[in-house]
């Protein structure tokens, strides 16, 4: 499924959040990433992150 | 008509007599109507043969007269036939015009590539034209389709966009360049039509009559080439006062009013003395005799104040013409003839007319329209008068902001205004209707009345403090199901 730009960037923040709080990383990440929302992006990138989006069809 | 009546038997007699008499009335009213306008056709037949006629002896002269006399009846008899039918059928819809071969093929070539994918019209149609020009290009057609397909989904807007918002500032900000210079004179024709900010503003207002109403009248095959057709349908259109084609004159000793018609200027706008006479005689409490060229009305009942009063109603008089509409020009355009153009508007009544062209003429009147011609046709409407009072001021603005707001001012079949009047007054939410205006006053009849405010737009989620229900805060995350590395 593609994301359209508001759910990539709703998905990426949720998983942002996890990780500046101190969740687990899910990929290895290489040395000197520390931004939360870096590495929510290079999860992102890799399709690591368990979540999706609900569409709900319009009206 | 007794046959439809008399089954409903059940109802007293008087009833059914009263019922009786009202439907009989009405059917002798249509009745008439409808003679009247057969007589009206036939008046129309006539001229338009009278006229091929005429401009038939002139080329017949030139040819040798004998065996043209022949061949001119002949002729004569089929063209009668002609127009004959062309009567007939009141107005018959614009022949649509067949696509060549080539295109057709290329067409149904597309729709297999694509398959159940789905391409706009216009998009398709511009391929195929570029195609047809470049033959090479017709080996490459399957890529073409799938990267116009790939690009039209790139660039097509994703859901909880706030496209509502994107147009308003689109349209808004244009608007501040508009210029004062609000006036305008439209071609060459003398016709003032308001333009820039107030026309857009009207528009956007849903006035019930612009400010300077305008009609574009275009007229059908036989009547668009001809002059003296096009003049006669101008003459039915334009509104003629009896001041301006007879002298009114008042005697005082006698107390009558002697009405001076002159024939030329009768001729000109071909009216005739009884169809002056049969105006006149609407009014009440005169005699009207015809003498010759002159018309002379006597009051029933000497009085000097009624003579200076119906003198007064004279020089008002109507006597042709269509309500609303106050100025005619008739301009010869290039590639297709002559057209009228009325400052004045009375979009029902100029379709009535024999001659005219129902399906090109036009109206700068969006009430009218969605009256005579439903809601579709007004919301083009709005969205062809709002693009094109932008662009004639060098503003450019995509058309999809224009069409949004002509759907929302649509929408419920009815054209409502922009802003306090229309849209803002009539939304759901008890909340944003207190955002916008009357606060106090609002929310005091919604808690009477009990009303339920379903969160669903942007203003009240703004008031509750919760994310707007667009673009990122519409999303609804879940977690992946199965699935794990």
């Amino acid at each position: 499924m593609k994301y359209t730009r508001f759910e990539k960037a709703r998905i990426i923040g949720a998983r942002a959040l996890q990780i500046s709080m101190g969740a687990p990383t899910l990929l290895k990440i290489p040395k000197g990433m520390i931004a939360p929302i870096d590495i929510a992006m290079l999860e992102f990138k890799e399709d690591a992150i368990p979540i999706t989006v609900k569409r709900v069809e319009g009206n | 008509m007794d046959k439809k009546t008399t089954p409903k038997k059940t109802k007293n007699k008087k009833d059914k007599k009263k019922v009786d008499t009202k439907k009989s009335l009405k059917t002798t009213k249509k009745i008439a109507k409808k003679e009247k306008k057969q007589i009206k056709k036939k008046e129309y037949k006539k001229e338009v043969k009278e006229i091929k006629k005429q401009t038939k002896k002139t080329t017949l002269k030139k040819a040798k007269e004998e065996k043209v006399k022949k061949k001119g009846k002949i002729e004569k008899k089929k063209e009668e036939e002609k127009e004959e039918e062309e009567t007939k059928i009141m107005v018959p819809p614009p022949a649509k015009k067949d696509e060549p071969e080539e295109y057709k093929k290329l067409r149904t070539e597309i729709k297999k590539i694509l398959d159940d994918r789905f391409l706009p019209g216009s998009v398709i149609d511009e391929i195929i034209i570029k195609v047809l020009n470049e033959k090479a290009l017709e080996k490459k057609l399957k890529i073409i389709i799938d990267r116009a397909f790939e690009h039209y989904y790139k660039n097509i807007i994703d859901p909880a966009e706030a496209c509502g918002i994107v147009g308003a500032q689109s349209i808004g900000e244009p608007g501040t360049q508009m210029t004062m210079r609000t006036f305008h004179y439209a071609g060459v024709a003398e016709i003032n039509v308001t333009l820039g900010l107030p026309r857009l503003i009207e528009i956007v207002d849903a006035r019930s009559i612009p400010s300077t109403p305008m009609m574009n009248i275009y007229l059908r095959e036989a009547y668009r080439i001809n002059s003296d057709l096009a003049k006669k349908v101008a003459n039915q259109i334009e509104i003629t006062k009896l001041n301006s084609i007879a002298d009114i004159e008042t005697d005082l000793t006698n107390l009558t009013i002697k009405i001076k018609t002159n024939k030329t200027t009768l001729d000109n706008k071909n009216i005739s003395i009884d169809e002056i006479v049969d105006s006149i005689k609407k009014i009440r409490g005169i005699d009207v005799k015809v003498e010759k060229d002159s018309i002379k009305v006597v009051l029933d009942e000497p009085s000097y104040k009624k003579l200076l009063d119906i003198n007064e109603t004279l020089k008002d008089l109507k006597v042709k013409g269509i309500d609303g509409i106050k100025r005619i020009f008739i301009r010869k355009e290039p590639n297709e003839g002559y057209v009228i153009y009325s400052e004045g508007s009375n979009l029902e009544k100029v379709l009535e007319i024999i001659g005219v062209d129902p399906y090109r003429t036009t109206t700068n009147d969006i009430q009218a329209v969605s009256r005579v011609l439903g809601i579709e046709a007004a919301r083009n409407m709005i969205i062809e008068e709002a693009y094109n009072t932008l662009s004639e001021q060098g503003l450019n603005v995509d058309r999809r902001h224009i069409m949004l707001v002509a759907d929302v001012m649509t929408t419920d079949g009815i054209i409502r205004a922009i802003g306090r009047h229309g849209v803002s007054k009539e939304k759901e939410s008890v909340l944003s209707r207190a955002a916008f205006e009357i606060t106090v006053s609002h929310l005091l009849q919604a808690a009477r009345r009990g009303e339920i405010d379903k969160l669903g737009g942007v203003a009240e989620n703004i008031i509750v403090g919760q994310p707007v229900n667009l673009g990122t805060g519409a999303v609804e995350l879940v977690m992946k199901k199965g699935k794990k590395k």
